[in-house]
């Protein structure tokens, strides 16, 4: 996979992306583009492509097929659905992702999520979304340019939700690219600027948020805004 | 022996007595143990971690040997060793034969499977768990290896135990390649078993109860540092 700078607006360019697994097929011929410095969320059912398509694109998992260009890798940093904490303090564990945040930064960041008093506990000891809330400052405080985000508010409660839908939407002021998934449909509505919907590893749809909830094109669309 | 409790005391009065003979034997046993685990450990946790992380030709055939090797029977290893370092052998102008250091070989190539095979699991579990995490950080080879061990410490200190256990108890190989020779290559197993041969059941079984104090004080120290170490990383504010 080779990383390149290119024209703007797109961080990201996917073409004929395909992802088999034996004799699975989990992404067909993926071809997209995300922009810069906005939000576009992936949105479909489980098991429908989403964060796989996400890893690759992140360059993480290599397709079977197809290319991809991307901005450097040390620019993007992803969160994963389920995080992933090291048998160290939750501080250590934000220094690994984020080395270069100032002590003062740093110390804000826990602040603000919450996590001042869990600073020094040993990470795996963390709840579930207080593992998903270091995950989510330790990324946004290493300042890189495209964030992905795998469904960053599954585990959590409404303040925190609150929060991290409050840090996206900073970051996307400050010029960051989100690429986002989430199943929630009302924070898709908030927060996206593109939807794209997945359905069985194809894209189904993929539209400005607008075109998406208001005139959805295709009759899966429809479906899935009923249903969802 | 005419009473069960007649070792203990035996035992006891050899060790309290600062027996030389007996502290000459512990010292070989002990020397001969930690040099093949340290050697077996030293090969043997980056083996495993480089078959657990990376995808290469003949992979599957080393991770075969490996495990084949951990139900080989000592004295077998024994033999392969000995042929190995027998003045005919491959390895005879080494001149090791009946040697500490021929028992070190012996039992370093007992525990070298163990310790591939069993850090070649950790490691792929933990492979397994960090590796998106670790490249999407994009840390080096080096930063990938430190997190690992830190994340495996306490794995790599029960290998360590398990290891030094298997060669401080084993008694075929070093038997073969190391001869029994008294005030040279005699430790406590091979003591143990020359002691019964002569009838001395009771000087028997005391070195088996020294051998069982040696191997519990080693078991304490490591549990004492995992527990350390564990309440250190456990620290909750």
């Amino acid at each position: 996979m080779s990383y390149k700078k290119f024209r703007e607006p797109d961080c990201v360019i996917a073409r004929n992306i395909t992802f088999e697994q034996g004799q699975y097929k989990l992404l067909k011929n993926i071809n997209l583009s995300i922009p810069k410095g906005m939000i576009t969320l992936f949105v479909g059912h489980n098991g429908s492509g989403k964060s796989l398509l996400m890893q690759i694109l992140h360059g993480i998992i290599k397709p079977t097929d197809g290319h991809i260009d991307s901005i450097s890798a040390k620019e993007q940093r992803f969160v994963f659905q389920n995080p992933i904490v090291l048998n160290r303090t939750a501080s250590k564990n934000f220094d690994l992702v984020a080395p270069f945040c100032a002590r003062n930064e740093k110390l804000k960041w826990f602040q603000k999520s919450g996590l001042t008093g869990r600073m020094n506990t040993h990470a795996p000891l963390l709840s579930g979304g207080e593992k998903q809330k270091l995950a989510f400052i330790s990324v946004f405080a290493s300042n890189p340019n495209l964030i992905f985000l795998d469904e960053p508010c599954a585990n959590i409660d409404y303040e925190a939700t609150q929060f991290i839908e409050e840090e996206i939407l900073k970051a996307r002021e400050c010029g960051k690219t989100i690429v986002m998934s989430t199943h929630n449909k009302s924070q898709a509505e908030r927060l996206g600027d593109y939807i794209i919907l997945l359905e069985r590893g194809k894209i189904i749809e993929n539209s400005e948020k607008l075109d998406f909830f208001k005139n959805p094109k295709t009759e899966s669309a429809k479906k899935y805004l009923k249903l969802a | 022996m005419d009473n069960f409790g007649e070792p203990f005391s035996l035992a006891l009065q050899l060790l309290w007595g600062f027996d030389q003979e007996l502290y000459r034997i512990i010292f070989l046993s002990v020397k001969v143990s930690c040099s093949a685990v340290f050697l077996a450990l030293l090969l043997g946790i980056p083996a495993g971690a480089l078959l657990a992380t990376k995808r290469f030709f003949g992979r599957q055939f080393v991770l075969l040997i490996s495990k084949t090797a951990l139900s080989m029977p000592p004295v077998v290893i024994g033999l392969i060793v000995y042929i190995l370092i027998s003045h005919s052998g491959p390895l005879g102008f080494l001149d090791i034969l009946y040697t500490p250091n021929a028992m070190i070989l012996a039992q370093f190539f007992l525990v070298l499977p163990i310790s591939i095979a069993l850090s070649n699991q950790i490691f792929e579990d933990l492979n397994n768990k960090f590796k998106l995490f670790f490249r999407s950080l994009g840390l080096t080879f080096w930063q990938q290896t430190t997190a690992f061990l830190a994340e495996a410490k306490y794995h790599l200190l029960t290998i360590m135990i398990f290891c030094f256990g298997r060669a401080i108890s084993e008694i075929g190989a070093v038997i073969l390649v190391g001869g029994n020779i008294r005030h040279l290559t005699r430790v406590m197993t091979t003591s143990i078993a020359l002691e019964t041969s002569k009838g001395n059941i009771a000087i028997a079984l005391a070195l088996g109860v020294v051998l069982i104090i040696i191997a519990l004080i080693i078991n304490s120290i490591s549990h004492l540092v995992s527990h350390k170490l564990v309440r250190e990383n456990k620290h909750v504010l």
